[in-house]
């Protein structure tokens, strides 16, 4: 009972102690405590002694290391008062991992457009004819085909060729699979063209395409001004034009109100305040039939952006060849 | 195309729209229009006509469609041609369409004698100059004003010069050739359509006069051609020579036959009242195919249902009447002969969006029933690899499909399994590439004078051929600059455990084992990744020679995984592991070994002997003794699930362990 008593007695006091001057009294006294307590070891049975002896040297041993860690403890806080620490040398340096701007863009553009409950599609880079061409209403001796194919595409062996647009994603989507349809199919497609700020031969597209019993061009306006509400973050007005292209009917061209210069006029937008942004249309007749679909029992719009000139909007990005350059003081900046 | 504003006024009484106000309309309902262009009293305006609509390559054209959205009036001015009663245009020369059909629909000809050759009058230059035309003489300038003014290409020849005074429209016989009136020679052959006398070609059919029968100032005769070539022809030709012209562009879109004979008609007025000639009595018309009157199906509930907005019939009707549409019998209408690109419900949907104005129609949401995207697990582990890389500090790019010549010899990869661009941007880019690492090498010299830490990773397709098939696959490929083997290593460790694949290992290299036995390793430095007995990848230094190649100072440690392969094996659940409350006690072991000893091989031992209560094994110290042997200290963690795992428990499985090293002659505890 006595040497329990003892025991707390002892821990308890190094633990209350404040100071260290007042540290250095307690500890003194604890080893004179476990003097005496060793010393009256030799009145009791050799049996309890050899119990309490081992206690005493647990205890011992405990002191010493409260004792131990006290002192550290309030010696760092001694210093703490007077300590000159300078915070303005400078941190270490962290490098975060970073994603391409296209990645960035891509994945923000998925992420919307499947909270508008759309799917995403994909297709191969090396295309037939067929789904580049032909099944677009595109056909040999079109004069569109005559600017894309001659012009603008890769030809590779067996009249394969790698795609120079994502609407064949369209085309590989519809013959797979039958309406309602609501996708978006981000890609890089390829075209020939001589490099240079706004010109690129290999870029990054975004597809849409949505076919249902009633989609209008109605629907594509609201679509649209979602999605680059969302992705611009602030208001953005859009405004179509007639345009053509062989796969859609009508045609248009959506023009978005500048991102730069909100409309005042900048050189983004040639001061006009608008922005060619997105080529659209609602889905050819021809299209559907080319997919087996019945174009007096559905329609659709469809869309096509380039997702590298979207980043380069977002991100102010003034010249296309950063895209390709694997230059990390390019690529660090996102 | 160019378009002179005053041009296009003088169709309209009045009302006619200002310059800038013009472009603004023309833009928004019809086709994009640049900022007029002040010159002299006029405005130049730069249209960008749709190419489906060939109607509008001329002013009366445009003015047509102007006309429908201002709905004002365009009218062509009223002319009358005095013929020569006495000579015949048949007294002058003979005309032979062969072929049927298949060069020329339709083909017209007049011929104006006593002309004066000489300069043209002030306006007429004038206008030529607005649209971007040389003035040459009165008499080509007005063929040429015929063609910006009514869309017609029309061609004059020296009647003098015609042999046999005889015009032939035929398809050109094989090595004949041409010198056209820019002093260029084309070779022909029997895919060209051309006119020809009595002996030789003295035009390429709609596309270029030949030097051989032009006008020239001492020229009174003018056979005086206005035809209609087909499309084909005419593509064939412009194809074959390489050769375009504003008359050729023109055929290409297609024209309308009726235009042939009133396009003739005006220019002979013209000729007579400026160059001053008499037109010999009657016209020449072969005309070899029909116009036939088309009709379509109108519907306006359809219309509205495209456009998404209720215009009324009686709406609609009057915008497709101001652009040339006549009602017929009961929902049918006559397509205006000129709009050959209206073929279904939705061209008119698309006539009567653009004039009624999108900007009138709102947005409006679909209203569907709602569900749930489809998601695709390629998308999403796509994603969540890009993720994880990004967590371990490393930066994407992406690069280039194609590679140069010199690239794939370099990696020493056999050009029959490369696949080669026809038509190549630039030699930079002649090849597609058969792995990410080329490019991924010079991002790495590219930063290396800026970056001392580059980590860099690219997800992208590769490309080669297998039996003469092109293969497309996807590929992960990174680099890490330095000596780093075993960072990459451990990098690689954490991306597999993350995909949750449990059995992947890294084994040997051995050369040619891969399908397109990259040049890149360094041999000895380089292992297989595998997935059971599967390789999914590869990793290791960069060999000295490719360093070289590339001039990088530093070594370079490379990896690159077959993505279609590797998600193929992803498992896709995450599950909570419960993990154990109670203490861990940690023992060192060092093991002395010969120095080609494998750590594997003693973690292989550690393993077996440690049993379930063994729970991690970590490398901790590696020292060589001398020259044959090395110490390998591991620290062992043992921990119990249930309870506190006591120390007599693990002494036991050390002496296990022990006693196992023992039965190896070669290994030695190290006490």
């Amino acid at each position: 009972m006595d040497f329990k008593k003892k025991k707390s007695e002892l821990l308890g006091k190094i633990k209350q102690v404040k100071e260290l001057k007042e540290l250095e009294i307690v500890w003194k006294n604890s080893l004179k405590e476990i003097k005496k307590l060793t010393q009256n070891l030799k009145k009791i049975s050799l049996k309890e002694r050899k119990r309490l002896g081992k206690e005493i040297n647990k205890l011992k041993e405990k002191l010493e290391k409260d004792y131990q860690v006290k002192k550290q403890f309030l010696q760092e806080k001694a210093k703490e008062k007077k300590e000159f620490f300078d915070i303005t040398l400078p941190g270490k340096k962290v490098e975060l991992g970073r994603f391409h701007p296209i990645t960035l863009v891509k994945n923000k553009v998925e992420e919307i457009f499947q909270s508008l409950g759309f799917e995403i599609a994909f297709g191969p880079e090396i295309e037939d004819e067929w789904h580049n061409f032909d099944a677009l209403n595109i056909p040999p001796n079109h004069p569109a085909r005559d600017v894309l194919s001659l012009g603008k595409t890769f030809y590779l062996e067996n009249k394969k060729l790698m795609r120079s647009h994502t609407s064949s994603v369209q085309i590989r989507y519809m013959e797979t699979h039958h309406p309602p349809i609501k996708i978006i199919a981000p890609g890089k497609v390829f075209r020939k063209d001589a490099i240079d700020a706004t010109h690129e031969i290999e870029f990054w597209q975004l597809e849409g395409l949505m076919v249902d019993k009633e989609i209008s061009v109605a629907n594509f306006k609201a679509i649209m001004e979602e999605f680059l509400k969302k992705f611009f973050e602030k208001e953005t007005k859009i405004r179509l034009r007639p345009s053509y292209f062989p796969f859609t009917e009508p045609s248009f061209e959506v023009d978005i109100s500048c991102v730069i210069c909100q409309g005042k006029g900048c050189q983004t937008c040639k001061k006009s305040g608008w922005i060619e942004a997105v080529g659209a249309g609602m889905v050819h007749p021809q299209v559907l039939r080319n997919c087996k679909i019945d174009p007096r029992e559905w329609q659709g719009f469809a869309f096509g952006v380039g997702l590298t000139r979207l980043a380069m909007l977002k991100y102010k990005i003034p010249d296309i060849r950063y895209f390709n350059s694997g230059d990390l003081r390019f690529l660090r900046q996102f | 195309m160019t378009f002179s504003y005053n041009l296009l006024k003088s169709f309209f009484k009045k009302g006619f729209p200002k310059p800038k106000e013009l472009a603004e309309i023309l833009t928004m309902k019809a086709f994009e229009c640049e900022a007029p262009i002040k010159t002299g009293s006029d405005f130049i305006l730069n249209v960008d006509v749709l190419p489906n609509r060939p109607d509008c390559y001329s002013h009366f054209g445009l003015a047509r469609e102007i006309s429908a959205i201002i709905r004002k009036k365009a009218r062509l001015p009223k002319w009358k041609i005095k013929e020569e009663r006495k000579k015949r245009v048949e007294s002058f020369a003979k005309v032979k369409v062969f072929f049927g059909s298949s060069i020329c629909k339709r083909y017209c000809a007049r011929v104006i004698f006593d002309v004066k050759v000489e300069e043209s009058p002030k306006w007429l230059k004038d206008a030529l100059s607005a649209c971007g035309f040389l003035p040459i003489n009165n008499v080509v300038d007005i063929t040429n004003f015929i063609m910006i003014y009514l869309g017609q290409p029309l061609h004059a020849f020296d009647l003098e010069k015609i042999e046999g005074k005889e015009i032939n429209v035929r398809w050109a016989k094989k090595g004949e050739k041409i010198l056209t009136l820019d002093d260029e020679i084309y070779e022909l052959d029997e895919k060209v359509g051309v006119i020809a006398d009595q002996k030789k070609p003295i035009a390429i059919a709609g596309v270029k006069g030949g030097k051989n029968s032009g006008i020239s100032e001492k020229t009174e005769i003018i056979f005086l051609e206005s035809a209609n070539f087909t499309r084909e022809a005419i593509l064939n030709s412009t194809q074959r020579l390489d050769l375009k012209t504003e008359a050729s562009k023109r055929f290409e879109h297609g024209t309308v036959l009726s235009l042939a004979p009133m396009a003739l008609d005006f220019a002979a007025f013209l000729m007579q009242k400026i160059a001053k000639g008499k037109i010999a009595k009657g016209k020449i018309d072969i005309l070899l195919e029909k116009e036939r009157k088309r009709t379509i199906k109108f519907d306006s509930q359809k219309i509205s249902q495209v456009l998404g907005v209720e215009i009324s019939e009686r709406q609609q009707l009057e915008i497709l009447k101001n652009l040339g549409f006549k009602k017929t019998k009961k929902q049918f209408l006559e397509i205006p002969d000129f709009r050959q690109d209206i073929l279904e419900i939705e061209n008119l949907a698309e006539e009567v969006g653009r004039i009624f104005g999108y900007e009138r129609i709102k947005a409006t949401f679909p209203q569907l029933i709602l569900a749930m995207p489809e998601k695709d697990p390629q998308v999403f582990w796509e994603k969540e690899i890009k993720e994880i890389f990004k967590a371990m500090q490393f930066t994407e790019t992406m690069n280039y499909s194609f590679l140069p010549e010199r690239a794939i010899a370099l990696l020493g990869v056999p050009t029959e399994k490369t696949i080669k661009i026809k038509n190549p941007a630039s030699f930079e880019f002649e090849i597609l590439r058969p792995t990410l690492l080329y490019r991924i090498l010079e991002n790495v010299k590219k930063n290396s004078p800026f970056f001392s830490e580059i980590k860099i990773f690219e997800i992208g397709k590769i490309f080669f051929k297998e039996e003469k098939e092109l293969i497309e696959k996807k590929a992960l490929a990174g680099a890490i600059l330095g000596d780093k083997f075993f960072e990459l290593k451990g990098y690689l460790d954490t991306f597999f455990s993350r995909m949750g694949i449990v059995d992947f290992w890294f084994d040997f290299y051995k050369p040619k084992s891969e399908i397109l036995n990259l040049k890149v390793w360094k041999e000895s430095r380089c292992s297989e990744i595998k997935i059971g007995q599967e390789k999914v990848g590869i990793f290791g230094e960069v060999s000295q020679e490719i360093l070289e190649n590339f001039k990088i100072p530093e070594k370079v440690c490379l990896f690159e995984i077959d993505l279609d392969k590797l998600m193929e094996k992803i498992k896709a659940e995450q599950e909570f592991q419960p993990y154990s409350f109670y203490p861990a006690i940690l023992r060192d072991v060092s093991i002395i070994c010969p120095q080609k000893t494998l750590v594997d091989e003693i973690l292989q031992i550690l393993e077996s002997c440690g049993g379930p209560c063994l729970i991690d094994v970590d490398l901790i110290d590696i020292y060589d003794i001398d020259e044959e042997r090395k110490s390998l200290t591991f620290r062992l963690s043992f921990q119990a699930k249930e309870r506190a795992i006591e120390p007599k428990e693990v002494e036991e499985i050390i002496n296990k362990i022990f006693k196992e090293v023992e039965k190896n002659p070669c290994l030695e505890i190290r006490k």
